[in-house]
């Protein structure tokens, strides 16, 4: 592909962003923004598992952390600009990041797990107990949700479903290319290598806990930011967004989109979500369908999707040449 | 002068003595080999010098500075590179990737996230030019898990030496190899470490014997002699020691 | 004994027999990670699955005893076959695939328990002479609480006298401490996974049984025991059983005291002791390897 086609490409992909909400109407515009936001999730979670090869059970405490940033900010702030209170949820990720980094940048990768989902248990309990901070069942609700623009000049209705759609867009759009970049700086070789064969990236001179635990604060910080966008688009976060379940369905999409790219988590994401919406209607039990796909995955296709797409190319070129 | 030491460096793994007052001296430039049989703590030897774990006794000093405490990383930057006995390339990336590691590694950049690494042309020039002195051009975008066991051979030694190290630790760089990969690696490592200190473990004797400036022997642990290779191979004692454990 | 002496030691017991199952619980994962490398995330949900299959044969038999045995021998036989089908042919990703594949099983078995026996709560009735209160030297104690002590000392016991006295204890001692090893002693090592891995389960099923007449059995028992199970054998140190053992107990006496006395908090006390331990030791309390 030339990077004209490739421009004009990304065109079509923008103009049908543009156009998308006139199109098909409320509902299919939220669950546009559903999905974006399992996106941007399962990618930050994607950094640190397909990336850098580190399962977390726990990251929806970072979607958390972000989501009950903003919403506790916009509660208890008057006139709290939009921006901030998104920046508020991804600097309180952020923090939390930071203040676990420490300890679990040193671990092996199963510790790393078992601790995050000990964490992530423990963010759970914590949310559903300190009910003063975070109104435990119930969440919090109802808070207001600013406007966007600058004070005298414009200002844009974000409670309007389309207006929000558009600037979910932004923000999403924003971190998902802020994300790839990475991926494609020496500090994304670096992230493969410490994937590949950490003990040789220490080897070549590079400082593996450091290294670690800034993708922790980049992949931490930017579940946060989805989890504050979650919040304003539900203007609602309960604990449930802290529960176990919703720390493996990130998980769940990478392994189906395909681990081992950018973009298989986020072809994952779009697959759940229409799958959310057929599975939903005609049966209860979620937990029982995600855990026969996770069993499906990991023994028929271990790289997903975007795995299996390669796996018949490569079957398809064969054939060809022959 | 001495570029490293070693002083009396003993580590036991639960009781086990590994190493025992281990006396290494290693003069700058020189060509110095580590033999001896099966056993007798090289690579523990190798592992307590460049990092990978602290000795139980003794100290390591390196160009004068006491590193006994210091980490992988630490060594490296200080100037030390080491291969592996046990190929450790990173295997789904591709040689040009594997190599382009130790270039970023050389040219300090550890946290750049502003720049694509493809557009660094820098970088991309010196990995390219790496590659074809070792031969692997042809091989540029082939993961390295697909490379043959020779080639991959290249691959790990030239990336210890692609961080452009004063001193080079070699453990074993031909295990494994057929006569003709054994012949084309002593070659590359000639050429690779012309200026270098350079420090190899080796079982075989025809490639010590041309390559080495000066050899030690270890036997159980302890250094049973050390001097040009003249004088080790008519040393009675390591004669002994080879007769006695590794012929048989 | 004085009423205050009586609570402090009552709960003192509590907090043993609760330590004396989580080891149950965790000597079992202990085991199969050592021998294995594969920490499973099953084993809370067949730890709970054995507490609904105690209920339903004891619904059948009408005999406690009966529940013991069976159930947990049935779910012992079911981690086989998950071993054998499952997680021995899925290699990808090294360890994460494993863990993956096992939150996938545990998820089934999770949901699978909801759809059978519904979200209620379930009674397993014990059998009278186990009912009631003993005294000791003026404490009143229930029995069935010493009844678990007993029984899970007695299985820590054969355990102990398996690993330590036969020559399979051997291998897998052998194999926890140096996996390679195994396969130098030339033993059949896929059958040996498959029995430490029934084995294992087989534990849990015990614990799962046991403790159902205390805490009745619901959708919500593995959460607490297992998400406990599974920090212990990261702080304990990965494969070291004694590690676990002790682990287990401290957290057994930390959760019965710290409900008595900062009963918000008790939760977060584990946690707290697992974050300590883990800054200062990343292997764990006794752990060396670190994969």
């Amino acid at each position: 592909m030339n990077k004209k086609t490739k421009w004009i490409l990304w065109g079509v992909f923008l103009i049908f962003l543009i156009v998308y909400p006139l199109v098909f109407g409320i509902y299919y515009t939220n669950v546009f923004v559903t999905f974006t936001i399992a996106a941007l999730f399962s990618v930050s979670v994607n950094m640190l598992l397909g990336f850098t090869g580190f399962l977390s059970f726990g990251h929806a405490m970072f979607f958390g952390a972000g989501a009950y940033g903003t919403a506790i900010a916009l509660a208890h702030i008057k006139g709290l600009p939009l921006l901030i209170s998104v920046f508020i949820g991804f600097m309180s990720a952020v923090l939390l990041a930071l203040i676990l980094a420490p300890l679990v940048v040193r671990l092996s990768v199963t510790a790393f797990a078992m601790i995050h989902m000990a964490f992530g248990m423990l963010m759970y309990t914590l949310a559903l107990k300190l009910r003063n901070i975070t109104g435990g069942e119930d969440g919090i609700g109802g808070f207001p949700i600013p406007s966007f623009g600058v004070p005298g000049i414009f200002s844009i209705d974000m409670t309007d479903p389309t207006n929000f759609y558009y600037f979910a867009m932004a923000i999403i759009g924003f971190t998902l290319w802020i994300l790839w970049f990475i991926t494609k700086t020496p500090f994304g070789c670096l992230m493969v290598g410490i994937r590949d064969n950490a003990k040789r990236i220490d080897y070549l001179g590079f400082k593996l806990p450091q290294t670690k635990g800034v993708v922790y604060l980049i992949a931490g910080g930017c579940c946060g930011i989805a989890g504050s966008i979650f919040a304003l688009f539900q203007n609602l976060i309960s604990a449930y967004e802290l529960h176990i379940m919703h720390s493996f369905t990130p998980i769940m999409m990478i392994m189906v989109g395909g681990v081992g790219s950018y973009f298989g988590p986020i072809l994952g994401a779009g697959i759940f979500t229409m799958l959310g919406e057929l599975t939903t209607r005609y049966t209860e039990r979620v937990e029982l369908v995600i855990g026969l796909i996770l069993i499906a995955v990991i023994m028929y296709f271990p790289l997903g999707c975007i795995g299996f797409y390669h796996y018949l190319k490569t079957k398809y070129l064969k054939r060809k040449a022959a | 002068m001495n570029i490293l030491e070693t002083k009396e460096v003993s580590h036991d793994f639960r009781g086990l003595w590994a190493l025992r007052n281990v006396n290494l001296q290693i003069e700058k430039g020189e060509r110095h080999a580590i033999i001896g049989p099966n056993g007798a703590g090289k690579t523990t030897l190798f592992n307590v010098i460049t990092g990978t774990y602290v000795p139980s006794r003794g100290k390591v000093f390196f160009k004068g500075k006491d590193v006994t405490k210091a980490k992988p990383h630490d060594m490296v930057r200080l100037g030390m590179g080491r291969s592996f006995q046990i190929t450790s390339t990173f295997p789904r990336l591709t040689a040009f990737e594997n190599i382009r590691m130790a270039v970023l590694s050389k040219r300090g950049i550890r946290f750049n996230l502003f720049q694509k690494v493809d557009k660094m042309k820098s970088i991309t020039e010196e990995t390219d030019a790496i590659l074809k002195r070792i031969n692997l051009d042809g091989e540029r975008d082939l993961p390295a898990s697909a490379l043959s066991y020779g080639k991959n051979r290249s691959l790990e030694i030239s990336m210890a030496l692609s961080t452009d190290p004063e001193i080079v630790m070699l453990d074993e760089p031909t295990a494994g190899m057929s006569r003709d990969e054994t012949h084309t690696a002593v070659e590359l490592v000639r050429r690779l470490t012309e200026g270098k200190t350079t420090v190899i473990i080796e079982h075989d004797m025809d490639v010590v014997f041309s390559l080495a400036d000066r050899i030690t022997v270890l036997h159980h642990g302890e250094i049973l002699a050390v001097g040009a290779p003249k004088e080790i191979g008519e040393n009675q004692a390591v004669k002994d020691a080879y007769l006695g454990e590794m012929e048989v | 004994m004085d009423a205050t002496m009586a609570m402090y030691v009552a709960q003192g017991l509590h907090g043993l027999a609760y330590g004396m199952l989580l080891f149950l619980v965790a000597s079992g994962l202990t085991l199969i990670f050592g021998m294995m490398g594969i920490l499973t995330l099953a084993h809370a949900a067949f730890f709970m699955l054995a507490a609904y299959f105690g209920f339903q044969v004891l619904q059948i038999t009408q005999n406690f005893w009966m529940a013991l045995i069976v159930a947990p021998v049935a779910v012992g036989i079911l981690g086989v076959l998950c071993e054998r089908f499952l997680i021995r042919k899925a290699h990808v990703m090294g360890h994460i695939g494993e863990l993956i594949l096992t939150v996938g099983v545990a998820l089934v078995i999770m949901d699978a328990v909801k759809a059978i026996w519904g979200t209620e709560s379930l009674y397993l009735k014990v059998p009278e002479y186990l009912q009631g209160l003993v005294s000791i030297g003026g404490l009143e104690y229930p029995i069935y609480r010493l009844f678990i002590i007993g029984m899970a000392l007695l299985l820590l016991i054969i355990l102990a006298l398996i690993l330590y006295k036969t020559r399979l204890g051997l291998i897998v001692r052998a194999a926890v401490s140096d996996a390679d090893m195994v396969n130098a002693l030339g033993v059949n090592v896929p059958l040996v996974f498959m029995l430490v891995f029934g084995v294992g389960t087989w534990m849990a099923g015990v614990a799962g049984v046991a403790i159902a007449p205390i805490l009745t059995v619901f959708p919500g028992l593995a959460d607490q025991m297992g998400m406990d199970a599974y920090i212990i054998v990261v702080v304990g140190g990965f494969g070291s059983l004694s590690g676990a053992f002790l682990v287990s107990i401290i957290f057994g006496l930390l959760s019965s005291y710290g409900v008595q006395f900062i009963s918000q908090l008790a939760p977060v006390l584990m946690f707290i002791f697992m974050a300590i331990v883990l800054i200062i030791k990343p292997a764990g309390i006794f752990g060396e390897r670190e994969d």
